[in-house]
């Protein structure tokens, strides 16, 4: 019974420690795509201000009391803005940054499609 | 003060020069006698009264003259002899000045290299670049004089930016502004020859070479400025799409596009508006580069150098010379009635077009997505941020397609290519497929797209070493360049796959560890150096039962007072070490951040072999097959 419920508790702290690691690249990867908003062209991750480094923070706390990704990034974005997601959202302000250069890229292939169409009749 | 004085009046003499050339040009550009010797006498002079006014520049900063308002601005007596030289390109009016420099340097050069090209053309390619020329005295003088005094005179100057303070940004400008300004004479070419009709094989051949010459130089200022950002920025990273470095990417990308169409309008005579209209855009994208990063529009690490009204008149001055190139192409550029359409599907021809095509639409994200914030703020006032994750959603996918064309692309031959030999192309593809399955099979990565973007570099690896065997020196320089380039692929990827990193607190004495590495802060010394003071930690860092010695600095400079945080790297064939500590608010503590960089130094070397393939192309005779 004692190696059993020590098995257990093994079990348990691994758990703990592998869930931690994925908090951990979780909280990586939401800070990523931050920007430092003292700092000139950081992310979040890397800086070391004090700005970053209390953002990290309240991340962490977001992630344990268990919001998901897009959760925090909805929190960030009402309390500072759009301004602090690298990642643009895809919505009414940015539909023209995400589809115009899709837009050139098909204006551009029916342009040569076509001339190659005339020229090999 | 005498120097700046010196450095003033040549100036102004420089602008005058102007005049003179404009006379004896138009004279010389109605009669029928060949190029007027005059002319290329007083483009030297000009030539000389620049550089005589550069050197003025150089030596008030060498002697630290803080009665130059430049000078007292980003200068400092306890500066090292070396960053007080190249300070004068690391502010706005030295840079500049530079721009200048560079301009009368490169039409000189224009001049005397382009004997045996019709003289009409060779007289209004000079007239288009005096006319860039002088809007940059004017631009200079009027307001962004270098030379402008201060009196009293500081006894001691506010210094320059430690972080620009070092070896590689030291000569990123004026290697940057070499490609930069090696598009203007592109420009100034494109606007001559398309108004005398002289667009042809001959012309191709002949601005093939400034064409080669502005990309390496940008390629390689671009790459200075990346390393730079690596090993002094302090996070490991070395491209962040930062505004700034996409304004250099934009040229850049615009730049190769025009290298791989001017082959076929010189060897099959076409995509003639094509060429002229990517000319311009190039010449326009380097200066809309000078003017974001001059005028402090973009929000950006680069914000040292901002000042709105500078950056209203380069606007302005950009505004002019696009209009006046609109005019010319849309007023004197004939399409040939008498040209033999013969662009078969499989061809080089063919393939080159594909290329441009895809690097037109990395051109669109990179632009889209550096200016369209800036649009957006202006009409509703709403603040995004346009970072990696943007650019890796759109560019990554395109990549696929991108390299395989890149691959088979130059096995096409002119005007029409048989496919039936080529089946051993898709056998290599599939191994391609096959290894770098191999690759990305154990690792925790989206494993489809992986597979296939690993498979379609792998492949363009596989066909250039090919080419390499198969074909020796045919066509050498075109297959350094892209054997590069699938290289530089590569080593991004796995950088990316296989990087690791530990960040940490620690204090002298304690260590840290982890399944895979030991990490021991052992001591920390202070030394003082000239203008800074410097705190050098000892650490050993234990991986694999290997001991190595690493030593991070912090340095807190005098003048400006600012503390930065220099890296140590080491680095081997296989991956970098990369080590920074940084301040944190309990004194005693120092926050270390320790990563591996595989292949790091691939990075850097493809780049360089993509150079060198524009190196050889340049000093070879002939263009082979």
């Amino acid at each position: 019974m004692k190696k059993f419920s020590l098995f257990i508790i093994i079990l348990l702290s691994l758990n703990i420690n592998s869930s931690q690691a994925d908090e951990i690249e979780l909280q990586n990867k939401i800070t990523k795509n931050l920007r430092c908003l003292i700092c000139q062209g950081q992310s979040v991750f890397d800086s070391d201000s004090d700005f970053a480094n209390s953002l990290k923070i309240v991340v962490r706390n977001k992630i344990d009391e268990g919001f998901t990704e897009n959760e925090i990034n909805d929190f960030l974005i009402q309390k500072y803005g759009e301004w602090i997601l690298y990642d643009p959202k895809f919505n009414k302000n940015t539909y023209l940054l995400w589809l115009l250069p899709l837009l050139i890229f098909l204006l551009g292939g029916a342009i040569i499609f076509k001339k190659l169409i005339k020229i090999n009749k | 003060m005498i120097y700046s004085t010196l450095g003033y009046y040549s100036l102004i003499f420089g602008l005058v020069i102007s005049l003179p050339l404009f006379f004896f040009s138009t004279k010389n550009f109605k009669n029928q006698y060949p190029l007027d010797f005059k002319i290329i006498i007083f483009s030297f002079i000009q030539l000389i009264l620049v550089i005589i006014s550069f050197l003025g520049l150089i030596l008030s900063f060498v002697y630290s003259d803080f009665s130059n308002e430049t000078v007292f601005n980003n200068s400092h007596t306890t500066k090292p002899l070396f960053y007080k030289i190249t300070g004068t390109w690391g502010n706005h009016e030295g840079s500049l000045l530079l721009w200048l420099l560079v301009l009368t340097l490169f039409i000189f050069i224009f001049l005397i290299k382009s004997e045996g090209l019709l003289k009409k053309y060779r007289i209004l390619t000079l007239l288009f670049q005096q006319i860039i020329i002088i809007g940059f005295f004017v631009f200079l003088i009027k307001s962004s004089n270098p030379f402008n005094y201060l009196i009293p005179a500081p006894k001691e100057g506010l210094g320059l930016n430690p972080i620009l303070q070092d070896p590689a940004l030291a000569i990123h400008p004026p290697i940057l502004y070499l490609g930069y300004v090696g598009s203007s004479i592109i420009f100034s070419s494109v606007l001559a020859a398309t108004t005398l009709n002289y667009i042809s094989n001959t012309w191709a051949t002949h601005i093939k070479k400034w064409v080669l010459l502005s990309w390496v130089f940008l390629t390689l200022g671009i790459l200075l400025g990346s390393i730079w950002a690596y090993y002094e920025l302090g996070w490991g990273g070395f491209w962040f799409w930062d505004p700034v470095e996409n304004v250099s990417l934009m040229p850049w990308l615009a730049l190769t596009t025009l290298l791989h169409c001017i082959l076929v309008l010189e060897k099959r005579y076409q995509l003639k508006s094509w060429v002229i209209i990517l000319s311009i855009s190039t010449f326009a994208l380097s200066m809309c580069g000078t003017f974001l990063v001059r005028s402090g529009i973009l929000n950006s690490i680069h914000t040292f150098a901002n000042d709105p009204e500078r950056g209203l008149y380069i606007l302005t001055f950009l505004f002019i010379l696009i209009l006046i190139s609109l005019l010319i192409f849309f007023i004197f550029h004939k399409e040939d009635k008498h040209k033999f359409n013969s662009f078969f599907l499989f061809s080089k021809e063919t393939a080159i077009v594909i290329n441009n095509w895809f690097m037109m639409y990395f051109l669109a994200v990179v632009l889209i997505g550096t200016v369209y914030p800036i649009f957006l703020e202006v009409i509703s006032s709403e603040n995004i941020s346009v970072g990696p994750p943007f650019y890796n959603k759109l560019i990554i996918p395109f990549l696929i397609p991108f390299l395989i064309f890149m691959a088979i692309g130059p096995q096409l031959r002119w005007i029409k290519t048989r496919l039936e030999k080529k089946l051993n192309l898709i056998l290599l593809f599939v191994i391609s497929l096959l290894v770098s399955f191999f690759i990305i099979r154990n690792l925790d990565i989206n494993f489809l797209i992986n597979t296939v973007l690993i498979g379609s570099a792998l492949y363009l690896f596989f066909i250039t070493i090919r080419d390499f065997i198969l074909k020796k020196n045919i066509n050498i320089s075109q297959n350094i360049a892209h054997f590069g380039f699938s290289l530089f692929i590569l080593s991004i990827l796995f950088n990316n796959f296989f990087s690791s990193e530990v960040i940490t607190n620690l204090k002298v004495g304690e260590k840290f560890n982890n399944d895979r590495y030991e990490i021991f802060f052992k001591d920390l010394k202070k030394f003082e150096k000239k203008n800074y003071v410097s705190f050098v930690g000892k650490f050993s860092i234990k991986e694999n039962n290997k001991e190595s010695n690493m030593e991070p600095e912090l340095r807190i400079y005098n003048q400006p007072n600012i503390i930065t945080s220099e890296a140590d790297i080491k680095t081997s064939f296989l991956s970098d070490k990369f080590i920074t500590i940084n301040t944190v608010n309990n004194k005693e503590y120092f926050n270390v951040r320790y990563q591996v960089k595989p292949f790091m130094i691939w990075i850097w070397l493809s780049v360089l072999l993509i150079s060198l393939g524009g190196v050889i192309s340049l000093f070879k005779k002939y263009y082979e097959k």
